[in-house]
């Protein structure tokens, strides 16, 4: 049976933060997908901590637990191709520790 | 790392909209798996069986059916963590085949 | 039995694809939904007993609470997201505290979220809002049920968060160029449910009637709530 988890990472990102999702390579189960990337997005929502998938993949219940937020992404910058609206956008939650704080110059913003 | 599963944009076909009932093995797998979850078991997780059907390899991965993928996955995962065995499974489902065999089990 | 799609387009898997094989069953081709045939279904049902005897014996788990459990997998459904939307087209301060949290939100008209949490994404005139699940099939399940074939079909997950116009055109639905899209890509810990918009010529319908109008689609993002026609 699993203990609780007892440990909190830190939140590292307040709403309105811009973050370059990292290529961290990490085998097996993760949650970031593939498209998203080295891609620059803008924090629009702290969701609270959870468990990691990538932890819970492989049995392990006692933590840490990371924070998770919501990051939206301008569609023109993650694809490289003009929208039919400029606003077009995606919205997706990434665990804390796949964020990188964004650099502001020539990034995707 | 991306896997065969990891498919957000990626090129693809035209949507088929047709619609496929829930059966019953279908909702009673998801049911033992979310049992298996629960609170007062937390034996297997959601993110052990997503591991699971995502290392099956593309072709056994693509061979199934989306709940048929769940049901190996939760299977593998149960035996990988010594809940049960294999060869406990094979005599358990030779037991169930002898009373209810389909057509090319009836042979045995 | 296969479903299979027009003259799929070739995606970048670079392995060879023109053989039928079988799989307890199953049979595909690319991109095609894969469903399991017959033979396919019985051999599952078989599997799906023989393991539930076993842990079963083990005392793991009851047949008893298994029963329950398929109840409760199919007891909700389209009607508990629908109320939700009723309320909240004619009772615009629980709109707001839906959309600050859903999950506090269903709780009010006493409807349980099993997930760890519901966000609610409304619709306006300037951004129209449609859910996926890329990696596999994350869904409300408490509150919608179980999701349609397509939702976790390859071509849904892998086209719309990438050409979501396109997708939405599919589905029969082309918004206005002065709409902009969001795409939720919902794969993590949220589950999500679009709040569409009130159709016009719904002036003075009880909530009763409005949700009768609120379909599955709608509230997935594929769709609006059109106008009843009298």
């Amino acid at each position: 049976m699993s203990s609780l988890a007892t440990t909190m990472n830190r939140v590292r990102f307040s709403v309105g933060d811009k973050a370059v999702v990292a290529d961290l390579r990490k085998p097996g189960h993760v949650r970031t997908p593939d498209y998203l990337i080295g891609h620059t997005g803008e924090v629009i929502q702290f969701c609270g901590y959870f468990l990691n998938p990538e932890d819970l993949s492989i049995g392990r219940t006692s933590g840490p637990m990371v924070p998770l937020y919501r990051v939206q992404f301008r569609m023109e910058t993650l694809w490289r191709a003009p929208q039919r609206h400029p606003d077009d956008r995606l919205c997706i939650e990434i665990y804390d520790h796949w964020l990188m704080p964004a650099i502001e110059t020539g990034s995707d913003f | 790392m991306s896997g065969y599963h990891d498919i957000g944009g990626h090129a693809a076909g035209p949507i088929v909209k047709t619609e496929l009932p829930f059966q019953h093995w279908e909702k009673q797998a998801e049911a033992i798996r979310n049992l298996l979850g629960d609170n007062s078991r937390r034996v297997v997780s959601l993110d052990e069986i997503r591991l699971g059907f995502e290392s099956f390899g593309l072709e056994k991965y693509q061979a199934f059916s989306f709940y048929r993928r769940r049901l190996e996955a939760l299977i593998d995962t149960l035996e990988k963590k010594g809940l049960i065995t294999r060869s406990e499974f094979e005599q358990e489902l030779s037991a169930v085949q002898s009373r209810w065999p389909l057509p090319d089990q009836e042979k045995r | 039995m296969t479903i299979r799609t027009p003259s799929p387009s070739h995606d970048h898997h670079d392995h060879d694809h023109d053989h039928d094989h079988d799989h307890g069953g199953a049979t595909h081709e690319h991109d095609s939904l894969v469903v399991e045939d017959e033979v396919g279904s019985l051999l599952a049902q078989q599997m799906v007993d023989a393991l539930q005897a076993l842990l079963i014996r083990r005392g793991i788990l009851s047949a008893g609470e298994v029963t329950m459990e398929i109840q409760n997998l199919e007891a909700p459904g389209t009607h508990l997201g629908a109320r939700m939307v009723a309320r909240a087209w004619l009772d615009s301060a629980y709109k707001q505290r839906l959309l600050r949290n859903g999950k506090d939100g269903a709780a009010e008209l006493k409807i349980k979220i099993g997930e760890a949490q519901l966000v609610v994404v409304e619709n306006t005139p300037a951004l129209h809002n449609v859910v996926v699940c890329t990696l596999c099939s994350c869904y409300p399940r408490s509150i919608l049920g179980q999701p349609p074939s397509w939702y976790i079909s390859t071509a849904y997950r892998a086209r719309t968060v990438r050409e979501p116009a396109r997708v939405l055109e599919e589905f029969g639905l082309t918004l206005p160029l002065t709409t902009a899209i969001c795409v939720h890509d919902s794969n993590a810990d949220m589950r999500f449910l679009v709040l569409p918009m009130r159709p016009v010529g719904t002036e003075g319908m009880t909530e009763d009637e409005l949700s009768q109008l609120v379909t599955r689609d709608s509230m997935i993002g594929v769709a609006l709530v059109v106008t009843p026609s009298r």
